[in-house]
């Protein structure tokens, strides 16, 4: 970032190679609608490249990218409610009132982690995503899917680190609610 | 310890954030309590759930990005580079040349001591040439010499200047003599 910020075109290049998969995937996540996280996405890279000339680097370059990944679909979730639109949040072929049970792990299963979440589960597991409070699937989001520590998922989003822990432990639980037609253990 | 008081220590457990004090705590309530073994298998199943949904990168997504910020001018004009594999070339070639310009533009590089008289002693040119035991004029005719007596002064114009550079001219006009007393600037060619 800071060749970027010194005139490198070849610097932004690489930033954006890095980078992009994480971006698209993690607006994805938080809109849960490709053609949103499209747009999310390119905004999201628009204001990197905006901010190059200001840019100091108190932080991992990541910490930074998140931390403008997660304002940009803030606002972009913000400025689509208030257009009175609806996120869309399913997907084509999705049963609202369906149910996908799934067997997880017995308790002799020693990597609950890797049960195989069948696609349709994943789709409602993306919709019970999009009904978080923005605070917590940010939370959620940012360390289970990005792989952000706790410490790490404050800076971005500017609470404490017993903010997180108490934001992503609500999270699992509404989660845990809303699939647990879905789940049986 | 109840189950409900350790829910969120196990949701810090799970991911790995929990100190080793309260890992232990966890650990020990896990291993005596059926419920909350499945609530954490559960809380895990759904952080896994997350990576499970990735998207996907958009065709002509890069595309877009960068025209983008190219009609906004938020990026750097593309520089023309010499492509890596030519940089190993180049740089040796550009060497050579300018060794190559070094040697063909200065005298003092190439030119071997003559002992010998001191109307011939001078007489450089940017060629190089075999050193000749009997002297560098020996082999030449009065009309080589001469041309090469023109070479040398085009190269060192300050000769033009000097008057004893003047009379060193006259010295090597067509039929001077080679006994001249008054060389042009005789330390130089004579190295």
């Amino acid at each position: 970032m800071l060749l970027f910020r010194e005139g490198s075109r070849e610097a932004f290049e690489e930033l954006f190679s890095r980078h992009h998969r994480a971006v698209v995937r993690f607006a994805w996540r938080m809109t849960g609608d490709p053609s949103a996280a499209e747009e999310a996405a390119q905004e999201i890279f628009l204001r990197i490249a905006r901010a190059a000339p200001t840019y100091h680097p108190t932080a991992k370059f990541t910490t930074w990218m998140y931390t403008v990944a997660r304002r940009t679909t803030l606002n972009y979730l913000r400025d689509t409610k208030e257009d009175g639109e609806k996120v869309p949040i399913l997907s084509e072929g999705e049963r609202e009132d369906g149910v996908y049970p799934v067997q997880l792990p017995g308790p002799d299963d020693r990597n609950p982690e890797q049960v195989v979440w069948q696609a349709q589960l994943t789709g409602r597991f993306r919709t019970a995503l999009g009904e978080l409070p923005e605070g917590h699937r940010a939370a959620f989001v940012l360390n289970r899917g990005d792989g952000l520590s706790y410490e790490e998922v404050a800076q971005v989003l500017g609470v404490t680190v017993q903010a997180v822990k108490t934001r992503i432990f609500r999270a699992r639980e509404m989660l845990l609610s809303r699939l647990s037609k879905d789940l049986s253990a | 310890m109840r189950c409900r008081d350790i829910r969120e220590s196990i949701s810090v457990f799970v991911d790995g954030e929990a100190s080793p004090g309260e890992a232990a705590l966890v650990r020990g309530h896990l291993a005596s309590c059926e419920r909350c073994r499945v609530l954490e298998r559960q809380m895990r199943a759904v952080g896994a759930g997350v990576r499970q949904v990735r998207g996907s990168v958009p065709d002509r997504f890069r595309e877009e990005v960068f025209a983008r910020l190219e009609s906004e001018g938020a990026l750097p004009k593309r520089r023309k580079v010499v492509p890596a594999a030519w940089r190993w070339v180049a740089v040796p070639l550009a060497a050579a040349a300018g060794l190559g310009l070094f040697l063909l533009t200065s005298r003092e590089g190439i030119r071997e001591p003559v002992p010998s008289g001191p109307a011939t002693s001078w007489v450089g040119t940017s060629a190089p040439r075999a050193p000749s035991p009997q002297g560098n004029g020996s082999a030449l005719s009065t009309e080589d010499r001469e041309m090469l007596a023109m070479l040398d002064l085009l190269e060192d114009p300050e000769a033009f200047d000097a008057n004893d550079d003047a009379e060193g001219m006259e010295l090597l006009a067509p039929g001077g003599s080679a006994d001249s007393p008054n060389p042009p600037r005789g330390g130089r060619g004579g190295g």
